[in-house]
């Protein structure tokens, strides 16, 4: 199963539970029904022939209880949406989350950032935001957030310091597999529709104050209390049980990532023989508990009720020898050894990273370099899944990027001179009006920093660029409202002064503003609008133009590229995709292609992909340039590529 | 039983809304007060990293300086009373009193340390040091990232404080205790610019 078809499971999933909570939402307005009856309705209807009969319907009462109902539950669902969506950090905050600054120094604190940070530059996303739950002593983690740019981690304190740097990464590959499962996404829309059922015992709480004569409205209240806590129960059932599986879905992907199944199987082990375990101490634990990597609830419910499977059952999927013992685990281990500035690592330490070749410009891609390559078909399946290959070469790019750098990655004011570094001309002239439109669009110690934070820019291969952006973004995040908007301002001035853009760093600045815009502008989460690639066959055509135009120099050679890609795609459309002349590939065109194409399903965006790179590689190799390109792409239809692995060769 | 029927649903609508509308006041409050508290944090590790490098300055300059003792025990002194005054800050960030002595713990450092350079201009065996050179780089650099966290600070500080104080948020700030947060100001710099000293 590919990362297309799992995001289509977890959509079909989404209208399978929306279905459960009507039929659930249904019952309630029934029993809400009988309640009111019971207390306000007239059991004798007296009929025209003025008789008088027993009955149990009354149109009128069921109308106003159906519509006070809907009203309750859905303003409560929308309510508790419209809150969530402010992402991941929202929900870490509720959990009372504290951030990890980006640049801390504290030994555990920074081991669990590079864990993170090693995880997402080896999946291709941008380095999620990691919240510390400081209250809470057991271990368990979370992720939460609608995008992988919105997306949250957090870690309990007992999980950060308990664990060591493998059952960590065990943990923390399961919490990726969340965002990369579409999971989070879905866990937000059950957390919203069961505040909107919990909604019902609010308002009985309210009616239940009320007093006066013969006032039946406490009674009401009452009865609505009941009524809601019934209907939380089976909306907490619905819940366990879309997020037991979930969980082990979640394991095994770990597993798959770490390669290292002992991780996970001794982080969970350690749960187990922790007296406090993975319980959490927040009054909102409930409320997101099917968000946590193990049961944080203080009954240990288990059965239908249980959000996760048994820890015994977990850990034999994992270590089949496992004989149910657990080990002692002391819980005031609380202060561990200090760690070695130097981090141990897993295996052997690894032979210094392949130097990195430097690959030229795009502008001068297809120039027939020799550089690694690899079919274009090899790189698409690993969308999504990145492997314990993937793993290490993370690890080792992330080890052998600048110190200067990744320093300047970790605070505000440095990520953003870093952005405008990466997207500055190296034509000296170009640079020159750069710079000094940079020096209008912002002051100039951040013009000061850019120049300091260049010169090393320079040395940065093709390959490293996407994941230092990725790794800038948790710094850019810390921006101002009011900052963000100017370092908005001065990316666009950067991009436009330079005429000569090529086309990958128009994408970088495209994967930085498009992962940030959702902190700081508040816009309508986008809706999936094209089930069919008809109505997209001009975006296409605009979008795989432009790379073959990337990718070659010769006019007949830009037309074969385009070819190759474009009759995969006119096959599945059934429609001709038009081919543009190079004018016609502007930017403008370009980004509402690609803004157009986010908003199809996964397996048109799949298709698309697969006709991008055969167009890029239309000579037969994907070069590393171009494979940096397609992953560009990717990433703007929210299908994150893991780092293409410098492995084959010619 | 019709205009019964519509007065319980007319209290329980108004009721819903009212608790919803107080929830999402509070919880609004409490997003912006967290933002503050996490801007002080990028401020608080720029803070450190700059009182880290004084010390080496000084010792630097030591050796060159010997007639100026008072001047660099001035620079240790204000750095001192900087720290504390920022660890104080840091564990409560906001906190009028606490960041008003943090403003002022930090522009004496300033003044001292504009002092300390002024007095250096006259050594050229110093000026020429590289280590002093790299010191007062990565100084100049980690003051620029003070004042760009401070900015960042400074802002989310003042939608907090403007969310507390409009109507009807404000009734509410004071119901469930969210005290208002102090900004963080340095004087400009032209002020706090040292005297040249004159030989």
């Amino acid at each position: 199963m590919d990362f297309f078809e799992r995001q289509d499971k977890a959509r079909r999933k989404t209208k399978l539970l929306v279905f459960y909570f009507i039929v659930a939402i249904c019952l309630l307005i029934l029993a809400s029904y009988a309640a009111v009856f019971a207390i306000f309705g007239r059991r004798e209807v007296i009929d025209s022939f003025g008789e008088s009969s027993f009955t149990l319907w009354q149109p009128d009462l069921f109308l106003w209880t159906t519509l006070g109902t809907l009203i309750v539950i859905g303003i409560g669902s929308a309510f508790k949406t419209a809150e969530l969506s402010k992402g991941g950090s929202a929900v870490a905050q509720m959990l009372d989350g504290r951030l990890i600054n980006s640049n801390a120094t504290e030994a555990n604190e920074r081991k669990l950032l590079n864990v993170v940070e090693e995880m997402a530059i080896a999946s291709g996303i941008p380095v999620p935001q990691v919240y510390l739950l400081e209250n809470e002593a057991g271990i368990n983690a979370f992720a939460a957030g609608h995008s992988t740019g919105d997306a949250a981690i957090g870690v309990t304190r007992g999980g950060m310091q308990m664990l060591s740097r493998d059952q960590l990464q065990g943990v923390i590959g399961h919490e990726f597999s969340h965002i990369l499962n579409g999971d989070m996404r879905l866990n937000l829309r059950l957390m919203g529709l069961i505040f909107g059922i919990l909604c019902l015992t609010v308002v009985g709480r309210v009616l239940i104050r009320t007093r006066g004569k013969k006032n039946p409205l406490p009674l009401l209240g009452l009865a609505l209390i009941v009524i809601g806590f019934v209907g939380v129960f089976f909306g907490r059932l619905i819940q366990a049980a879309v997020s037991r599986q979930r969980e082990f879905l979640a394991d095994a992907a770990s597993v798959q990532f770490t390669r290292n199944p002992d991780g996970l199987a001794g982080a969970l082990k350690k749960i187990g023989g922790l007296e406090s375990g993975s319980k959490l101490e927040s009054a909102h634990a409930q409320e997101a508990s099917h968000l946590f990597f193990a049961n944080g609830l203080r009954s240990s419910i288990s059965g239908a009720m249980a959000t996760h499977p048994p820890l015994e059952e977990r850990i034999l999927a994992l270590d089949p020898s496992f004989d149910g013992e657990f080990p002692e685990v002391a819980p005031h281990v609380a202060q561990p050894p200090p760690i070695p500035p130097v981090e141990p690592r897993r295996t052997q330490p690894p032979p210094l990273p392949p130097p990195l070749p430097i690959f030229p410009r795009a502008e001068a891609m297809g120039a027939g370099i020799i550089g690694t390559v690899v079919s274009a078909q090899a790189l698409l399946p690993d969308i999504g899944q990145p492997t314990t290959r993937h793993l290490q070469y993370a690890a080792d790019l992330r080890k052998s990027l600048p110190e200067s750098l990744k320093s300047a990655a970790r605070e505000p004011l440095g990520a953003s001179a870093l952005i405008y570094a990466l997207l500055l001309s190296n034509e000296q002239s170009a640079r020159e009006k750069q710079l000094a439109d940079l020096a209008t669009a912002t002051s100039d110690p951040i013009v000061d920093e850019t120049l300091t934070v260049w010169p090393e820019t320079q040395n940065v291969t093709m390959q490293m660029k996407i994941p230092l952006v990725d790794l800038a973004l948790p710094a850019l995040r810390q921006l101002s409202p009011a900052q963000f908007h100017e370092f908005r301002a001065a990316v666009r001035a950067l991009v436009e002064s330079d005429r000569q853009i090529d086309l990958f760093e128009y994408m970088l600045q495209k994967i930085v503003l498009r992962h940030l815009e959702p902190n700081f502008v508040h816009a309508p989460k986008p809706v999936t609008q094209y089930y069919d690639l008809k109505p997209l066959a001009a975006d296409c055509g605009v979008l795989l133009s432009a790379m073959a135009y990337a990718g070659q120099e010769d006019p007949a050679q830009v037309e074969a590229a385009f070819a190759r890609g474009a009759q995969l795609l006119s096959r599945i459309a059934k429609t001709e995709i038009p081919f543009l002349p190079k004018a016609d590939c502007d930017l403008p065109r370009l980004d509402n292609a690609l803004g157009r194409l986010a908003l199809s399903v996964p397996q048109i965006k799949k298709n698309v992909l697969n006709a991008c790179a055969e167009t890029v590689a239309a000579d037969g190799l994907l070069q590393g340039s171009e494979a940096e390109l397609l992953r560009a792409i990717a990433d703007s239809l929210d299908c994150p590529i893991p780092p293409f692995i410098p492995s084959a060769s010619v | 039983m019709g205009t019964g029927l519509i007065l319980i649903g007319v209290i329980l609508v108004v009721g819903f809304f009212l608790v919803l509308f107080v929830i999402g006041i509070y919880n609004a409050l409490v997003t912006l007060r967290n933002r503050y508290k996490n801007a002080y944090a990028q401020i608080d590790v720029q803070l450190k990293r700059r009182y880290d490098l004084i010390p080496n300055l000084v010792e630097t300059a030591k050796g060159y300086l010997s007639h100026e003792r008072g001047t660099l025990e001035a620079v240790i002194a204000a750095r001192n009373a900087a720290a504390s005054a920022n660890t104080r800050a840091a564990q409560n960030p906001g906190d009028a009193s606490a960041m008003k002595e943090l403003s002022g713990a930090e522009n004496a450092l300033t003044g001292t340390l504009g002092r300390l350079f002024a007095v250096a201009e006259a050594y050229p065996d110093l000026k020429a040091n590289t280590t002093m050179m790299t010191l007062m780089e990565e100084l100049t650099s980690t003051e620029n990232k003070v004042s760009f966290a401070r900015q960042a600070y400074n802002d989310s500080v003042m939608a907090y404080n403007t969310r507390r104080e409009v109507f009807p948020s404000n009734i509410f700030a004071g119901m469930f205790n969210f005290a208002p947060a102090e900004l963080f100001v340095i004087e400009a710099a032209e002020q706090r610019e040292a005297p040249k000293v004159k030989f």
